[in-house]
Formats: structure tokens, sequence, C-alpha cells
């Protein structure tokens, strides 16, 4: 839920970076914090295991300044993808006004997709929030990988509900920006 | 509309309120240091050493280590846990949950006995329940802040910010 302190004139929004496991969410997040300008971002917090899997999540607070005299916060966090951390992902989903749902290209992965999107319905549901109302943009990333599925099969598995989706290379940024800034206009249309 | 997908809007004389709960709390125990979360993790607002930093992550991993608490509480079969207390070598943390929509954290020293920190902990979260009430209620503020050339303007900014 997004919050609004009038006293502080601040408006502070929670996003959220969900999919399977190695499929880009941290990679997103460090993209975005290595290009932002220093005034408008904070450190990337990152809890990962000594393998850099993430363990916890990763956040990465973003400040776009003054709108209309109010300062505006977007809060970015990625859940741990691997199946081990069901739990874990509804901790960090609590909250959130949006999501970035970030797929693996990959054809040996597309299960792993469709599972974790299921997973995420049902997380969301629970929040007792309708799934289908909630801000979700699609991200179809590691386009750049040999091999990678077609958007046309990856859109009829995983967009069935029609969502902005958009092509991605989160290592070398290709895409990212795209995202984030589809799932912000979302948020803030939402508001 | 579903409610959870509105925003909540804490007006200015409620921040007043909450803050001034805030710093009684701080004072009466001792403590270094006040904070409110909403459960997503944004500060509401904080009371205490100004000097401390990274506040945002503080309120970040504080709200995530009580949802993943509320996570375990529910594999235990057990409603929930409303209160976490974490004890270091210098500091010690209080957390205490409000009604399912807000935290309320404090941070205090050896000095302070965590009897006396539970027993008004206690009294603040029930005064804070009370804002919460109040807050919940309040959204005719909304369409003050959240006009469409707010919107407008918010997205002029997103396309100049976010870009490689």
């Amino acid at each position: 839920m997004a919050l609004i302190n009038v006293a502080a004139r601040e408006i502070h929004c929670k996003i959220v970076y969900y999919g399977p496991g190695m499929s880009g969410k941290t990679s997103n997040l460090q993209y975005i914090h290595s290009q932002v300008p220093k005034e408008a971002k904070g450190e990337l917090l990152s809890i990962a295991t000594e393998t850099e899997r993430t363990l916890f999540f990763d956040f990465l607070p973003l400040d776009l300044g003054k709108v209309r005299g109010f300062q505006t916060r977007f809060h970015l966090y990625t859940v741990p993808g691997q199946v081990l951390y069901e739990r874990t992902r509804v901790a960090v989903l609590s909250g959130a006004d949006g999501v970035v749902f970030v797929a693996d290209s990959q054809k040996h992965k597309l299960e792993e997709n469709i599972r974790s999107l299921r997973e995420l319905a049902v997380n969301i549901t629970r929040q007792n929030k309708r799934f289908q109302d909630f801000p979700v943009v699609l991200q179809y990333n590691k386009r750049d990988v040999p091999g990678a599925l077609p958007v046309a099969t990856l859109d009829k598995y995983l967009n069935t509900l029609g969502w902005q989706r958009f092509e991605a290379t989160a290592t070398s940024g290709a895409g990212v920006f795209d995202t984030l800034k589809a799932i912000s206009k979302l948020v803030i249309s939402k508001l | 509309m579903d409610p959870q997908l509105t925003s909540q809007i804490v007006p200015a004389e409620e921040i007043k309120v909450i803050e001034e709960c805030l710093v009684r709390l701080a004072e009466d125990t001792g403590g270094n240091y006040v904070l409110l979360l909403d459960k997503s993790g944004q500060v509401i607002t904080a009371q205490g050493d100004a000097a401390r930093q990274d506040i945002t992550a503080l309120g970040a991993l504080i709200a995530g280590t009580f949802a993943s608490s509320r996570e375990v509480a529910k594999l235990l079969r057990e409603k929930d846990f409303r209160q976490l207390f974490t004890q270091g070598v210098r500091e010690n943390i209080f957390i205490s949950l409000i009604e399912d929509q807000w935290i309320l954290c404090i941070i205090f020293n050896k000095g302070t006995h965590i009897g006396l920190v539970k027993v008004l902990t206690k009294k603040a979260t029930d005064d804070l329940s009370v804002v919460l009430e109040r807050v919940r209620e309040q959204q005719k503020a909304r369409d003050d802040v959240l006009g469409s050339s707010f919107r407008t303007s918010m997205e002029d900014t997103i396309d100049l910010l976010f870009r490689d």
C-alpha cells in the first residue's frame, strides 16, 4: 500500500521484482543502481548467500525528487527465486503496490516461469487483492541467449491477462528501464 | 475499489499525534530511537538520535523480519507473533505490531529495562491503534494530493529519470 505522509509531504510506493530463480531480478536492480544519478538513489542492499544467490531480498530506494511539492520515493525489492524460499517471497510481497514478473526466456525454464507466475497469483490473492486488477508488468529476460523462446510462445503461456510486457537483457540493461517506467506509471495510476 | 489497492494517507495533524506518542515513548523508556513503519517497510515517522543513518534500509529490514516471522507463525499454527525482541551487545530492538498494518520499533541500550519497554510499548500501541483507525477512515484528502495534474507531472519525472 502506497503511503502518503502529508506532514512531511512524501509519497512512498513499493515495487517487487518476482520470478523464478536466476531469471535476472537482482540484475535488474543492479543495472538500475548503476545508471540512476547518485542524488536519486540509496545504497543497493542485498541479503544473499555466499554464492550470491538472493536469500531474503535486495532493496533499492529511488528518490524521484519533488513532484508538485511531494517528495516521491519508489522502493524496489526482489524476492529470492528458488523454490525453497516460497514463504520468504510471501513476506517480501507484503504491502507491495506493484510487481514486475521477470521471466527467463530459455526454453527449459518455461515450466518454472509458469509455476512461479501461478504462485504469484496465489500469494497476491492471499493478501486479499484481486490478481486481475493488481499492477503487474511482464519482462521477458535473457533475450540474448541462443534458442530463447519466441515472444509469441511466452505470451501464450505467461501473458493471458494481457499485461504490458518488455523484452530485456538485464545484464546489459536492454529493456530494464522500459520495464521500470511501465510499472512506475502503472502504480501511480492506481494510487 | 479494493481497499488494499488504495493509498494510505496520513494527514499532518495525525503525524503530529504520532510524533508526540513516539517522543513520549522514547523519553519514558530512555530509548535511543523510535520508529513507526508501515508493514510494507516504509517509515512513517521516526524520533530520537538524529545522527542515525540509513533509516530507509532499517525500515525495509525490520518490516522484512516481521513479515518473515508472520510466515513462521503460520507454519507453527500460531495466529501471529505480535512482538519481537532482538538482543545486541550494545543495543536491543523491541518491535510491536499495530493492528496488522503498522509496526512500532524501539531501539534502546543496556540502561533501559526490557520490562519497562514492554509495558510502555503496549500503551503506545493502544494509542496508535486509535490513530490508525482514524487514518483508515481518512480518504477525503486523497484527491487534493493525487489530482490528474499530479499524475501527469509524475509521469514526466519518471520519463526524465528512468533512462539509460
